[in-house]
């Protein structure tokens, strides 16, 4: 294979090859049987790749932009440009340079440390708007219409350092009330990390009667053990004697029981 | 870009929604992962804001756009210890999840060899591969983004193209086996 015509087949491919040189290329496939195979063969392949689709971003990530955007407001101020014109203020005589370059030497060290501090703390206050924005992307995306954008909203909320209340409050309405079981169990899921909080585990105590779907109910039962909530152990009971009950669940809610009293 | 370097926002704003798109298919061809593509995409425009005074007027936007990007890959790369391409990669996801019954099923096979044979490219030459084929790239903008000659880099995106369609056939005869 010619190294000359590499750069040039590489060229015609994205439509960068100079005029001059088409004709050279043209002229040399010709009379090279092998740069000719490499060009057809490669030229084949780089059209194919065409057809490789072009994958979409969810709807997470605007979200999370929109509210990147809107927490940078007030962190990004305005930079005012310099535009001296020092020749203008140069003084003629040495001695006159000699004191402004020393001047100017003093007021760039002052100057200069101040505007690090300022740096840092823009940059300081950036960081925490960013990951403030975890919250609300859990938050938008636990409101929306899909499930699969719903799971995203918990899947978020288990990324961020620490459940924010807000958060948990919308993963308790998720667990009581979401269509879908799939965004409920995972609901229970990423509750598990405010397990230590009495309100969360009251909360999953009081969902457990409400819920109808099997699942959704052993999960809760795991739950409520995992946490070792004591003062559960009433529901549970009461759980267990619900008539239409899954014998499953049933003689999960009765092991659960206890194990609750064992953990007295 | 110059508008935002002086600190406006909202130019900042009409920027991501003409870029976002594709700087997140840049990602995705690279790593192959869904959410981790749009946390690189997120970071790149949070980088622009946070490194805006580094953006020279006149200069490529897209060179300087693609040098934070690779950097933000490089990152996490080192960050999660990610090994790129990945094995169990989303990128078949799409082409599975994509109803169209004009597509035949030969087709989607050779989509999946591309795919594969992408994935199993060294990361350097499928980056060349991504920017010049997939995000519009010219070479000397290339060039500027990998820090290297505008023909050293056609040279480089031709060798990385003879490799991909040497893993490709070597895909086909091992299908046909």
């Amino acid at each position: 294979m010619c190294g000359w015509a590499k750069e040039r087949i590489a060229a015609s491919w994205t439509g960068e090859l100079e005029p001059g040189d088409q004709a050279k290329l043209r002229q040399h496939l010709s009379e090279c049987a092998e740069c000719a195979h490499e060009m057809t063969q490669l030229t084949a392949m780089w059209d194919r790749l065409t057809d490789m689709p072009a994958p979409e971003p969810s709807r997470a990530l605007q979200v999370r932009w929109e509210a990147t955007l809107e927490s940078l407001g007030g962190v990004v101020a305005e930079k005012p440009g310099l535009r001296w014109t020092w020749a203008a203020l140069w003084p003629q005589q040495p001695v006159w340079q000699f004191a402004v370059a020393v001047a100017c030497l003093v007021v760039g060290l002052v100057v200069g440390a101040q505007w690090q501090r300022g740096a840092k703390n823009e940059v300081a206050a950036l960081r925490e708007e960013v990951a403030s924005t975890k919250e609300m992307v859990a938050l938008a995306l636990l409101r929306e219409q899909s499930a699969s954008e719903r799971l995203r909203g918990v899947d978020y909320s288990t990324r961020m350092p620490r459940v924010e209340p807000e958060v948990i409050a919308a993963l308790i309405q998720a667990v009581n009330s979401d269509t879908s079981v799939n965004v409920r169990l995972a609901a229970i899921d990423a509750l598990s990390r405010a397990a230590g909080q009495p309100q969360v585990r009251q909360s999953m105590e009081q969902s457990l009667a409400r819920q109808e779907s099997p699942t959704v109910q052993a999960a809760l039962i795991g739950y409520l053990v995992d946490a070792r909530d004591r003062q559960a152990l009433g529901a549970l009971q009461q759980f267990a004697k619900r008539p239409n009950l899954d014998d499953t669940v049933r003689e999960r809610a009765g092991r659960a029981a206890q194990q609750l009293i064992e953990f007295r | 870009m110059t508008a935002v370097a002086r600190g406006n926002l909202s130019d900042m704003s009409e920027l991501y929604q003409r870029r976002h798109k594709s700087l997140f298919r840049f990602f995705f061809r690279l790593t192959g992962k869904q959410t981790a593509s749009e946390d690189l995409t997120h970071d790149v425009f949070v980088r622009m804001i946070r490194y805006r005074h580094t953006y020279t007027a006149g200069d490529s936007f897209d060179a300087w756009m693609y040098r934070i990007a690779r950097n933000a890959l490089s990152d996490q790369v080192k960050k999660h210890r990610w090994e790129l391409p990945t094995e169990s990669s989303e990128m078949e996801k799409v082409e599975s999840s994509r109803p169209d019954p004009f597509e035949t099923y030969a087709k989607q096979q050779d989509l999946a060899l591309l795919h594969r044979a992408m994935r199993e490219l060294p990361e350097d030459k499928r980056e060349l591969i991504v920017l010049s084929r997939f995000q519009g790239l010219s070479y000397e903008q290339i060039g500027q983004i990998v820090g290297a000659e505008t023909g050293t880099v056609k040279v480089r995106v031709f060798r990385a193209m003879k490799e991909m369609s040497s893993i490709y056939a070597d895909l086909q005869r091992e299908k046909a086996s």
